[in-house]
């Protein structure tokens, strides 16, 4: 938390102004039974001998008190509401700027929709926070401890102000103390009612193999135990937390049946020392003790639930990206693209993903990548624009190492069309220009061509003004997926990497994609990653993996004798009928 | 879901707990009934004090009602408590029944959030506001009543003050979250396209990172948060006046209860409404005032809470009363040992009645025939699934098994003689293990072993950091799609059904892998009756006959090689896989 309150900078004067105003408030709202007790120890006695003055002045200060007490909460509100709000926003740029950042690894290791939640509900939820910190958290210690020491201001000889400090303590344990014993019980049935809803949902995607299996007795039977747990977890927790308002309110009356005790001998033996006014208005601040108190427990879960956020964001704040740039030898720059001996391993894994991988591209070639799944294909080339480190070994790109490129120079260099075909919300226009931004209509049309989805463009109304919805969920898996090769095409990018991007394409279409990349006129070096033979068996050089290693490389037809892996695929995919 | 039917229902619900219901009405009577009375004994005491009288007996007579309405209110909200939380269990088991009975075209035509949040957070809303809301409403309307009562019988013209004044509190709050209403909607606007942006970028932050594309997406959030920015501030600024101007409104009531009360202690009102009144009674009064917009306010907020839990009880009973699946027939056959003969005559099938799907489909499967379905998306084979299972009837023909209409069997048993593999795989929350028995409940290890080797999962289980006791879920497991697809064929590997339906059911499967189970699964299917859907060709050619489906109807039937011969759609679709480039 303390590393976040940089980001109340700026707000300085809100956050003291607020808690100011809000102890204003309560210090003119504790004014109010002093002056019942002068209406009725003064004014009615004045009144009684016909001058009804008093009684009139004193209830337009009260009056008068709530309007101040109103106008210094109007600033208060103000105030918290500009600076939380300011405060959070400050932080969700930081963050959103830093996680933006963040490297592949640390993106896999904590899983966008953790990140998301941290820029969402968690944002929000220090912000509320941080709203009711500035608002209360100053009015319910002044009112408590404000009526306290007001009980020993009217009450000269103290005694009867002492039930408050008898009475403050052993509320506050009680509520705090069913507080602190119900929050993990809550937390609890939260995980019980999750657990029923993991258990509809699963029924529900699995409703068809369930009843295949004819497993409908057992999952009621299951679901029912759920709901018993549920319900035996909240009846427990309720039984606590329900002990809370009878008994405070029970040591309320108790305490003011104390202080009337204590007070009525002083009353009527030293009238000096307190009088029966005085002693109405401690009743009257006893009252407001209980409310507040409840108050602030209810505001310290609230806090305590924005530290939790505020904490989860600072952790990711705190996220380093576990990739620097330094300064390393060089190797040959004949070469567009060159692993030496590389090793990958991800985060989460013992083992290595990628293995001794070797292998030089020289510029314009045409790659072919080729495996199972889970072979390395796409660990390999995501390698290439240094999404991921290796461990052990080391990648060129034209003849330097990967380390020591700015990382927005090294990824210039590169047209990735991801195995996902995402597009974001805009236009296409603004989609294709992702490459370049000042790519003029005619470049980008260019690349529509090579990625063969002039057709689309054509169909679609406004051409490159066609608004692509969230997710691009207006257009087909096969039109998305051409338009995010075209997109990798369009700055013109000396290293095309297409990450099994033609899945989605019938087989002409592939291959006239594939001719058309290889006509481009500034001949960038190519890789194609492929489960197809078809797709790749014209490449200068294809490379065979196999569980994380290279098991062979060539051009088809050698692989075709010497590489059994690559050749038992070529067969799995061209076992003709008659060749059996 | 009309209101008024709604209501009739969950009274029906409450039926079972009406003894509970009365016991916490009347204990919400008594508990409102004595936290107004000590007040005015309080009072009574503090005029005692005044004229110097014995005050012990009436403090004694507080703490024991004090004590008693602690104790009635715990009992009370254990009572609440119990019958809220039995009532949503009740209901919720009863939809988790249902679920499980409907019909599957119910599910397939509504989404699971949808579905999901029915059974949870509107049986939960429904019950929390509907009974704690109730209670809440009588239990305000109660205290209205009996404050008003109680200072109607100490001094009716100070009554008048409160009565007079208090709506101008209630007035004032409403009126300020009406206006608030707008710029909530104009911040949820706002949040709404932010969120939007967050989750696009993040989701697809790789994308983003691959060019370099950051400084523009965190322009486009700055651009976006701006605007919430000024909504939201605007938003909880104007929305936390109410508390404040409330508190104001009861302030001024406080103080015109404090002149009235003074002036009438010492006799100064006038004549007409002069009532005998004491400083005691000044401070009841002055207490009650305090509290008196307290009810008024929560009931204008219950209201609100009551029309949602209303609508959300209307949602779940909608749910409820879905028809259920067609039961089975009362002498419904137990299919046991079936020799695997499907006949299909003049099937006539649609989702939906304005668009036809299946239309004249016969077809005669013997025992032990393998059968291949190919077609164009959407030409009906997953359909012809759903028909086979009985996932859903047939409009009119029939379908039969071993002679039997499908109808005459029990859902049960028939299901169970199919074995089916879908390209949705889906696991249950368990070990892995569990999953693959789940055909089979009691099957060994050895068996579970063995049939996990037989579809080559065991390499992959073995390296599981708790092998076949690995805990593994549909959502975020540690498993590929090609994974989840081995567990889902060693689970029939196991069970070893006497027929077979295999959907797609190597598609996530890379295809050496999948050559190499195919002889597990022509192993398996010797002898059994199956049915296979299959995009890649490949995998369907040794089929004994090949059903080739487009818009609902068999257009072409018989082996690979019959079919290639004639040179028809099938020979069309086998070839379009292997246009060779051409070589250079």
């Amino acid at each position: 938390m303390t590393k976040l309150l940089k980001y109340m900078k700026g707000y300085r004067k809100e956050c003291v102004l607020s808690p100011l105003f809000k102890m204003l408030e309560a210090f003119f709202e504790l004014l109010v039974p002093f002056v019942v007790a002068y209406i009725i120890d003064t004014a009615i006695p004045a009144g009684k001998n016909g001058d009804t003055s008093h009684i009139v002045i004193s209830c337009l200060i009260m009056a008068g008190l709530g309007a101040i007490g109103l106008t210094c909460t109007i600033f208060a509100q103000y105030f918290a509401a500009k600076a939380a709000v300011g405060f959070t926003s400050k932080i969700k740029h930081s963050l959103f700027e830093h996680i933006t950042s963040l490297s592949y690894t640390e993106i896999d290791t904590l899983g966008t929709s953790t990140l998301i939640t941290r820029m969402t509900s968690d944002a929000n939820q220090v912000q509320t926070g941080v709203n009711l910190t500035l608002r209360l958290f100053m009015r319910s210690p002044v009112i408590v401890f404000g009526a306290m020491i007001m009980g020993f201001v009217v009450d000269k000889e103290a005694k009867a102000a002492l039930v408050f400090v008898g009475a403050i303590p052993l509320l506050a344990i009680v509520v705090f103390g069913i507080m602190c014993a119900t929050i993990p019980l809550y937390k609890k049935v939260q995980a019980r009612l999750d657990g029923v809803l993991g258990s509809a949902r699963e029924n529900l995607t699995g409703i068809r193999v369930i009843r295949a299996f004819g497993l409908e007795n057992d999952e009621q039977r299951k679901f029912k135990t759920k709901t018993e747990g549920l319900n035996k977890a909240q009846k427990f927790v309720g039984a606590i937390s329900a002990v809370m308002n009878p008994l405070t309110y029970a040591i309320v009356n108790i305490a003011i049946v104390v202080l009337l005790y204590v007070g009525n001998t002083q009353v009527n033996t030293d009238p000096s020392t307190l009088t029966t006014g005085q002693l109405v208005a401690l009743y009257n601040y006893m009252s407001q003790i209980l409310i507040e108190l409840i108050k602030l427990a209810n505001l310290i879960i609230t806090i305590t639930k924005a530290l939790a956020s505020a904490n989860r964001i600072e952790a990711v704040l705190e996220i380093k990206s576990s990739q620097e740039i330094m300064a390393l030898e060089g190797s040959d720059p004949q070469y567009a693209v060159e692993f030496r001996n590389a090793y990958l391993r991800y985060a989460s894994s013992p083992e290595y993903s990628l293995e001794n991988i070797d292998f030089t591209v020289s510029k314009g070639e045409t790659v072919g990548i080729i495996g199972g799944t889970g072979s390395g294909k796409t660990s390999l080339i995501n390698m290439i624009g240094r999404f991921y480190d290796a461990e052990k070994g080391e990648v060129f790109v034209n003849g330097r190492n990967v380390k020591s490129y700015e990382l927005d120079d090294l990824r210039e260099k590169i047209g990735m069309t991801p195995q996902r075909a995402v597009l974001f919300k805009g236009t296409l226009r603004d989609n294709l220009q992702w490459g370049d931004k000042t790519a003029s209509d005619e470049e980008i049309i260019k690349a529509i061509e090579i990625a063969q989805a002039k057709d689309v463009l054509d169909s679609k109304e406004g051409g490159l003004d066609f608004v692509v919805e969230q997710g691009g969920k207006n257009l087909s898996g096969g039109q998305r997926q051409r338009f995010t090769i075209a997109r990798a095409l369009v700055g013109k990018p000396e290293i095309i990497v297409l990450d099994d991007s033609s899945s989605a394409l019938d087989y002409l279409t592939d291959l006239r994609l594939r001719t058309a990349i290889a006509g481009i006129d500034y001949k960038p070096t190519v890789f194609i990653v492929s489960q197809r033979t078809a797709s790749i068996q014209n490449a200068d050089k294809i490379i065979v993996l196999d569980d994380g290693k290279i098991v062979g490389i060539g051009v088809h037809k050698e692989l075709l004798a010497s590489c059994p892996v690559y050749a038992e695929i070529y067969a799995s995919q061209f076992k003709k009928g008659g060749e059996e | 879901m009309k209101g008024a039917a709604t209501l009739k229902l969950v009274l029906s619900y409450l039926k079972r707990y009406w003894f509970l219901i009365i016991i916490s009405l009347l204990f919400a009577l008594c508990s409102v009934g004595l936290t107004l009375y000590i007040p005015i004994r309080i009072g009574d005491v503090i005029d005692a004090i005044d004229q110097g009288l014995e005050i012990a007996p009436i403090l004694i007579e507080i703490c024991i009602l004090a004590g008693a309405v602690a104790l009635i209110q715990w009992v009370m909200s254990l009572i609440n408590n119990k019958i809220t939380y039995n009532v949503t269990r009740d209901i919720r088991n009863e939809a988790f029944d249902k679920l499980e009975k409907l019909p599957l075209g119910y599910v397939d035509s509504h989404s699971y959030g949808e579905i999901v949040s029915r059974m949870i957070s509107d049986i939960d809303q429904f019950t929390d506001g509907l009974l704690m809301g109730f209670t809440q409403l009588f239990t305000g309307i109660v205290t209205i009543v009996a404050t008003f009562v109680f200072m109607l019988s100490l001094n009716w013209v100070i009554t008048i003050v409160v009565v007079v004044l208090t709506p101008l509190s209630l007035f004032i709050a409403s009126f300020i979250s009406k206006s608030t209403y707008s710029l909530f909607k104009k911040q949820a606007e706002a949040k709404a396209t932010e969120t939007a942006i967050i989750d696009e970028t993040i989701s697809n932050l790789k994308v983003v990172k691959a060019f370099s594309h950051e400084d523009e997406a965190l322009e486009e959030f700055d651009k976006a948060d701006l605007e919430l920015k000024k909504a939201s501030t605007k938003a909880i600024f104007f929305s936390s006046l109410v508390n404040p101007t409330t508190r104001f409104v009861n302030a001024l009531i406080y103080a015109g209860v404090a002149l009235v009360g003074a002036l009438a202690v010492i006799n100064a009102l006038p004549e007409s409404i002069s009532v005998p009144f004491t400083v005691g009674m000044l401070s009841t009064f002055l207490s009650y005032a305090n509290q008196f917009a307290k009810p008024f306010n929560e009931i204008s907020s219950v209201v609100t809470e009551l029309q949602n839990a209303l609508a959300c009880a209307g949602r779940v009973f909608e749910f409820l009363d879905e028809k259920n699946e067609v039961a089975d027939k009362e002498n419904a056959l137990v299919l046991t040992d079936t020799n695997g003969n499907v006949s299909l005559k003049d099937v006539e099938f649609s989702y939906s009645s304005d668009k036809e799907l299946i239309k004249d489909l016969n077809l005669e499967v013997k025992s032990g025939m393998r059968v291949a379905i190919v077609g164009p998306t959407g030409c009906g084979k997953t359909t012809l699934i759903n028909l086979l299972m009985r996932f859903y009837d047939v409009n009119s023909g029939s379908i039969s098994v071993d002679n039997t209409d499908i109808r005459d069997i029990t859902r049960h048993s028939l299901r169970q003689s199919y074995g089916m593999v879908l390209q949705e795989t889906w696991l249950q929350s368990g070990s892995v293990k569990d999953n693959i028995k789940m055909g089979k409940p009691d099957a060994t290890d050895e068996e579970i072993i063995s049939a996990a080797k037989a579809c080559h999962a065991h390499s992959f289980i073995k390296r599981l950091p708790q092998g076949y006791d690995t805990y593994i879920s549909d959502e975020g497991s540690p498993l590929s799609q090609g994974q989840k697809q081995l567990l889902c064929i060693a689970r029939i590997m196991l069970a070893l059904p006497p027929m077979l339906i295999l959907d797609e059911a190597t598609s996530s499967i890379d295809t050496r892998t999948e050559l190499k189970i195919q002889e597990a699964f022509f192993k398996l299917m010797e002898g059994r009756t199956s049915f296979i859907v299959a995009h890649r060709l490949s995998t369907i050619k040794e089929a004994d006959v090949i059903l080739v489906m487009n818009k609902g109807k068999i257009i072409e039937m018989g082996t690979h090689d019959q079919l290639i011969k004639s040179k028809g759609f099938y020979s069309q679709l086998y070839n379009s896989q292997f246009i060779e480039t051409p070589e250079e």
